[in-house]
Order: structure tokens, then sequence, then C-alpha cells
């Protein structure tokens, strides 16, 4: 869910961590039992999104209404101050709702937050279930984070293709440098997850690295780029077709006018996939992995009268072609409006669709020539923050007036 | 000399009229209002002519004696002291205790500001540049002064801006322990570090006469919850620097309007705005922590225990101690071992010393005690408020010194110096 926010999780690594009280029920055994006496500070964010919706989903079908909670999440977090060096330590797991969600029989929730986090001024490194690094570096303004998803992320080669989050989350080991909070730059490997064969261990199969640039907080309005980045990444896919692919990922946002109450921002990304040996498709993973071009971009237009968000109006569009597969070309649009009612809650509205030409649609929408939908309701998210004494990181005050970790 | 003069001077002697009667009843020192003998003043002149005047507030009150010496409107005219001072307000960062730094909004760069001491009657000019992006005043607490001097943004002035310097100018008066603060968002900017002393000297110290003295202290008593400093200071300097961007366009300068700031005209132009669909802050907090501060660092000059400054004394000396509330919160400052004489409450002498061993200084209060040094020894001198002796909620901390006695081996005391930070 994007709305005036990036994202639950630029709030912050502020995580969790079940510490062992005295008789309590410690959550599993640890290598050096907690002493109970230090809480950390304990951090709960949680986004509702639930709309009511109509889908028409090609010629042959009939449209149908159905009700989408997808994309609810809950997160939790512990973050505790480190002994030396100022740094922090912390822990966070999070679940989000999935599409699954109309058919009840199997899990509606997906685990995508489940890491352990250091961090000081200088370095990050983290370790477990988190963002696909390349998977964020545009955060595209659609009502849920995988709308278009397609035409917008970066796409894991080993996803069978039911769950979309298995683009947007992987297990990652990540390490991240940064020069005044400003420029970051990551090394990583992953475990991009493999539902296709999941009989085949293909442990760490992704490595890659990335830079970003993300401007000053809260001063984004003055800055004609205030974030931007490019990644690339190295997938040992080790198929019949090929023995690696390769992803080169670039976007950033352009401010296009410097107003404090109308934000116009650009948003603009390229995927370049190759690699593949891919010529045709058999299955819908096969999509993901064959050599491609995707383009995307977004307009969107922030209303914030008195130093408050009233609404938002954004229009995503993308593009993608396959170059060794003929026939296998798909667009899409998403136009998302959403109105503040009060301190976190919206009222949130989409038009969305998407267009693929039929040697793509037999294998990446069962054949349906376009897929389209009209949905209107309600957001709420929120971040709460208990034992509060860690501060933010990236700050102005650490930023221009020298770093306190703490 | 004008009759206000006169009445000032009246006032002053009453009180050391009580102060002689005391040094003569010997051995009554336990009476309220009357110092201990051993370290009374050499007894007043009897040619002032009040010994016969009964003590008590009846036959010592003066209906004038508010009325401040000087004119405040008038303007320093030629031969007349003036005293200038450049303060620089910049944001710093500061260690209140080893591993706790907080940014700081800092004068000239210290937390608590540097202390200003001018004699009675002088003018003081403080030339104020303001060095960081939000809105600040300085406001002269307990000076009786012009009132475009008095330091309240958008009430006697409009906040000294970014890069702006306001020059304050004024006559110390009244004689005594006052202090200065920022004025605006005061609770944050006060916590930030917006404090500092202002000591108008008198031209007779009857606290000097009475307990002569040679060695004083200041001690100016906050507090600060350190999680709403930092966040709140992001805030505003977000808050501010999006408007010192504005003021450089005039396509922005169009967007900027008192709703976006919350600043209104006048009471009708709130509620207008309240009715036109203008939601205060307050309903719906959106700067920053919306709770009530939660204070975890209590402080003298800045400081928590064990990081806070000793007070030195020897056997038979006097030493002053100023006291300054400057934060949001009472204080009980208790003296182990001791009792002490409260000889001036907001700077001006009280008609009798007042003898107390835990006085309460309340937000906003300045009192002056004097020390005797009575019994040799490393005493504590704590706020007896506990939850104030404590550093983010561990005891011992917080506000906490200890008055230390130098000739203490010599009389047989060997305590040794420990640095507790753990109970």
């Amino acid at each position: 869910m994007k709305l005036f926010s990036r994202s639950l999780l630029t709030l912050g690594l502020s995580l969790l961590i079940c510490s062992k009280a005295a008789f309590a029920v410690q959550a599993q055994p640890v290598p050096i039992p907690e002493d109970p006496s230090v809480s950390p500070q304990i951090n709960i964010s949680g986004v509702g999104l639930g709309t009511v919706g109509y889908d028409k989903n090609g010629e042959v079908q009939s449209g149908k209404g159905n009700v989408n909670f997808s994309d609810s999440a809950l997160q939790i977090g512990g973050a505790q101050k480190l002994y030396e060096g100022g740094g922090v330590g912390s822990f966070g797991m999070g679940w989000l709702t999935i599409d699954e969600s109309n058919k009840g029989t199997t899990s509606p929730f997906f685990l995508h937050q489940a890491f352990l986090d250091y961090q000081d001024e200088k370095y990050e490194a983290l370790v477990g279930r988190s963002d696909n690094l390349n998977a964020h570096l545009v955060d595209f303004p659609t009502l849920r984070g995988d709308d278009l998803i397609t035409l917008t992320n970066p796409l894991n080669p080993f996803s069978n293709g039911k769950n979309v989050e298995e683009h947007r989350y992987a297990n990652v080991a990540a390490f991240t440098l940064n020069q005044n909070l400003k420029y970051f730059e990551n090394i990583h490997a992953q475990h991009l997850i493999n539902s296709a064969d999941p009989n085949a261990d293909t442990g760490l199969n992704s490595f890659g690295v990335t830079f970003q640039y993300l401007g000053a907080p809260g001063l984004e309005s003055f800055e004609r780029l205030p974030s931007w980045g490019f990644g690339y990444e190295r997938i040992n896919v080790n198929s019949k077709s090929s023995s690696g692919v390769n992803q080169a990922i670039l976007g950033g946002i352009v401010n296009l006018n410097e107003s404090v109450v109308n934000r116009l921002e650009l948003g603009l990304q390229n995927i370049y996939t190759w690699g593949s040996d891919l010529r045709s498709f058999s299955t819908i993973t096969d999509t993901f992995e064959a050599d491609s071009n995707a383009v995307a971009a977004s307009i969107r237009y922030l209303h914030t009268p008195f130093g408050r968000p009233a609404y938002q109006v954004s229009l995503t569009t993308g593009y993608k072609n396959y170059s060794k597969v003929s026939d296998a070309n798909s667009y899409g649009v998403a136009l998302t409006g959403v109105k503040r009612l009060g301190h976190g809650f919206d009222v949130v509205a989409q038009y969305q669709g998407q267009w693929r030409t039929s040697t793509l649609s037999t294998a990446q929408s069962q054949g349906l020539g376009y897929e389209q939908r009209a949905e209107i309701g309600f957001a709420f998210n929120f971040d709460a923050t208990f034992n509060e004494h860690i501060a933010l990181r990236r700050t102005l005050l650490n930023q221009q007036h020298h770093y306190i970790s703490d | 000399m004008s009759e206000k003069q006169k009445d000032q001077d009246l006032s002053r002697r009453d009180f050391m009229s009580i102060a002689t009667a005391g040094s003569a009843a010997l051995g009554a020192g336990l009476i309220l209002g009357q110092p201990q003998t051993a370290f009374a003043a050499p007894a007043a002149s009897k040619s002032a002519g009040h010994a016969a005047i009964p003590p008590g507030w009846a036959n010592a009150f003066q209906p004038a004696a508010t009325a401040p010496l000087y004119p405040p409107r008038q303007a320093p005219k030629m031969g007349e002291k003036i005293h200038e001072f450049d303060i620089e307000l910049g944001i710093s960062i500061h260690e209140i205790v080893p591993g706790i730094k907080i940014h700081a909004f800092t004068y000239n760069g210290t937390y608590p500001g540097p202390e200003i001491r001018v004699p009675e009657g002088d003018w003081v000019l403080v030339n104020f540049t303001n060095r960081t992006s939000e809105f600040h005043t300085i406001h002269w607490h307990g000076i009786i002064l012009a009132n475009e001097m008095d330091g309240v943004p958008n009430g006697t002035q409009w906040g000294v801006g970014p890069n702006q310097t306001f020059k304050y100018l004024f006559r110390a008066q009244p004689a005594g322990t006052h202090f200065y603060h920022c004025h605006n968002m005061t609770n944050l900017h006060v916590q930030a570090g917006m404090f500092g002393s202002l000591i108008i000297e008198p031209k007779e110290d009857l606290v000097q006469r009475v307990f002569p003295y040679k060695r004083e202290y200041t001690l100016l008593l906050s507090e600060v919850d350190t999680v709403m400093v930092e966040k709140q200071m992001e805030e505003m300097l977000r808050m501010m620097t999006t408007m010192e961007k504005m003021n450089e366009s005039p396509k922005l300068m169009k967007e900027m309007n008192g709703r976006m700031m919350g600043w209104f005209m006048n009471k009708k132009a709130f509620l207008d705005a309240v009715k036109a669909g203008y939601i205060p802050p307050y309903v719906a907090a959106n700067t920053g922590r919306n709770a009530i501060p939660n204070f975890n660092f209590f402080l003298i000059n800045g400081k928590a225990y064990p990081m806070t400054e000793e007070l030195f004394i020897r056997s038979g000396e006097n030493i002053r101690v100023r006291l300054i509330g400057a934060g949001a919160m009472p204080h009980y400052m208790h003296l182990h071992g001791h009792d002490f004489w409260h000889v001036c409450q907001d700077g001006s002498p009280l008609q009798s010393p007042v003898r107390l061993n835990t006085i309460p200084i309340f937000p906003g209060t300045t009192s002056d005690i004097i020390i005797q040094g009575t019994n040799p020894g490393m005493w504590h001198f704590h706020d007896h408020s506990d939850l104030a002796s404590t550093n983010n909620g561990l005891f011992p901390g917080g506000m906490m010194t200890m008055v230390m006695y130098e000739d203490a081996a010599e009389h047989g005391v060997k305590v040794p110096e420990i640095v507790q930070v753990n109970s």
C-alpha cells in the first residue's frame, strides 16, 4: 500500500523483541538470556486497506464484484541501543494479507518481514526476510504495492506466479554504506523465494549492488531530484534455458513543481533483463525470466494546503516487451485517488487495467487479454512507539548538525 | 535621590535591622529569621536609625516597593554605563552525562547559556543573533524593562528569524538573581538549552553584609525529555527550513499563510479559520510527538549527576547559592547535614532570613540561600522529589550534587569520593 508515505518500512527499523521476563514464557531459547530489566524500544505499525471493487477480465469472462483486503499489513519490532559505537540493533517481523484472501482455502498472510538489523552512522547490516532491495528503488503511487507489479517490479524467476509478494520480498543479507545519510551504497546476497521448484535448493541465488540518493528528509518539495538510484542484480537461475539472468534497474523521482501546497512529481523507472535464452513461454515462471525491458512512469499530484495532506491523484503507467519472445508485450495503467479524512485515515479509489498480447496472456493471465478493476474503499495507517528512546537516523538534525545515534 | 529610591533603601534597611536584631540575640539561633551568631555579619550601624522599628511584616511593608527604581522606558543618557554582550544562537550537541547526547539550542555554544552579571542601574545591551532556522527570542525573566524588550514573540516583538539580530536594551533592575530564556515554544526551547542566569549586583549587598561570603554558586535547575527534544527539534527544523525556502521564492511566498504556521492576526481570525475548516494541531497533533513531556533527565546547569559540578566550602565559611527554577517542574533542594538560610526570593532580600534544610524551587522563581560551613564532610545536595534524582529512571542521578568541605580531612572526615551510577 503506497499512499502518502513511501512505505511502512521507511518509518523505521523499529522493531520488536520478545523480551524474557521473570516467570513469563520465553518466545524461543536465546544464546545469552536477555537482561529482563532493560526493555527495548517497541514499535507497532500497520496498514489496513479494504476496498469493494468490480473486476472485468477479458472478453470471455463476465464481470464480478469482490471485496479485497490484500496488502493490509501489521509489523512489530524492537530496537536497542548497543554498548559501543552508537549503534542500534533491531529486529522486525511483519505480515501482510495477500490476494488469496477471497479463496479462503490458503493462508491469507505472507511473512514479509523477519529480519535483524545493525546500524550506526555509516553502516547498516541486515539479515533475514525483507524487501527485495531493487524492488523499492521507486515506490509507485498505486493503491497496493503489487498493482501493475509485472511492469513496475524486477521479477523473481523462481516464483510460480501464485503469490506476487515473492517479487517484492526476499531472504536478504545486505550491507549498506552511506555518506551523510544521503548516498547509500548497498551490496547484497539474496535467496529469492523458490516456489516454482520447491524441491530444488537454490541457496543464495541472487547477488547485487544498488546505489541510492535520498534528499533531505521532509524537504522533497525543494529538490529537483529528491530521490534516485540504480542497481544491478545477477540471478543464478541455472535453468535449461540459461545459467543466469541479469537485471539492471534505474529510477528516480523528478520534482516538477517547487511547491509545498501543490506537489507534482514524476516517477520514472526502467528495468532491463538480459541473459536468458528463452524464446517462448511454457510456464508463467518463464515470463519472469525472459529477456525484457520494462518502463514505468507515474505522475503524482498531492495537495497539501496547510502543511497537511488533503488529497492525492496519481496516474501510473507501464510498458513491457520481451526481446526474444514475439507477441509478448504488455502495458498497464492505474488511476488512483486518495482523500484524507483524518490523521492516517483515507478514502481511496482506483481504476487499473493491464493488457497483454496473446503469447504473454497465455502464459501469464490464463489467456485473458486484459484485466481491469475499479475499486473504492478505506485505508488506515498508524505507527506507535513505546518505551521510545532511539531517535530516527535519517534526520535533518543528524545531517546538518552532527550525528547522534541515540 | 527620588522617592522611589528612598523607598527601596528603606526596605533594605529593614532587612538589615532584622538581621542585626538576630545577631544580638545570641544563643537563640534556632528562632526563625535569626542567623546563627557565629556567621552573623558585623552589626549594622545603629546610625541607620531603624533599630527601634519592631520586626514584623506590618511595619516593614512598603506598598510602593515593587515600583521600578528607574523608569523602564527611559533611554540611556550620556555617561551612563552600558554593558554590551553578543549572544549567538546555534545548534550544538550537548552531553548530559556520558552516553546521553542531544541536539540543543545553545546560546554561544553552551547549555545553559553564559551568565550575564552587571551592576544594578547600569544598562545592558544584548546583540542577539539567531543562527538557526527557527524563530527565537530572549525573555528577561524578572527584569523591569520597556515592554518592547520583554522578548515575547508575536507579543512584544516578532520572533528573531534566521540570521537576524535583535538588540535588547534595558536597565539592570531590580537587583538580585534572575534568568533569561527563550519565550518561543518555551516548553521545547528551554528543554533544549535556551536559558541562562542574569545576576544584577546590588549597589549594596545586604546578604554580603549579614553573611560575609567570598564564593558563590549559581545553580540553574531544569529537566529534559530527551526524546521529545530530539523529535520536536527535527519537526521544527523541517518546518522552518521549509518556511525559509518559501521565503526565498515569490511564488512560494504566495503559498504561505498563517494557517500553515498556526498564526492568526487575532482571536476572531482564529475562530473564523476554525469555522472554515481549519483543524488546530492540538486536535490531532501533527508536529512531532504529541504526548506530554516525559522528563527523563533532571539537570543542574545542564548536567545530571554524577557530572554536576560540586559546591566547595570550608569550615567557618559562608557560601551563597543562587537557585533558579528555569524548567517546568518544581524542585525541592535538600541539603544533608545542615540547615541553611533562605535570604532572597526572586531577587529581592527577604524581610527575614528563613532557616530551612529543604527549599522548594518552583518554575520561574529564584531563591538565594546561604550555606554555612558548620559540619565538615561531603554532603549531598539534591532534589528531594525522588523522581528527579534519577537518570532515565535509574537512581542515583539527576538533580544532585555535593557540598564538599575542602578541609574535611583536617576535621577527621575521610569520606572517599565515589561516583555511583547505579544503586
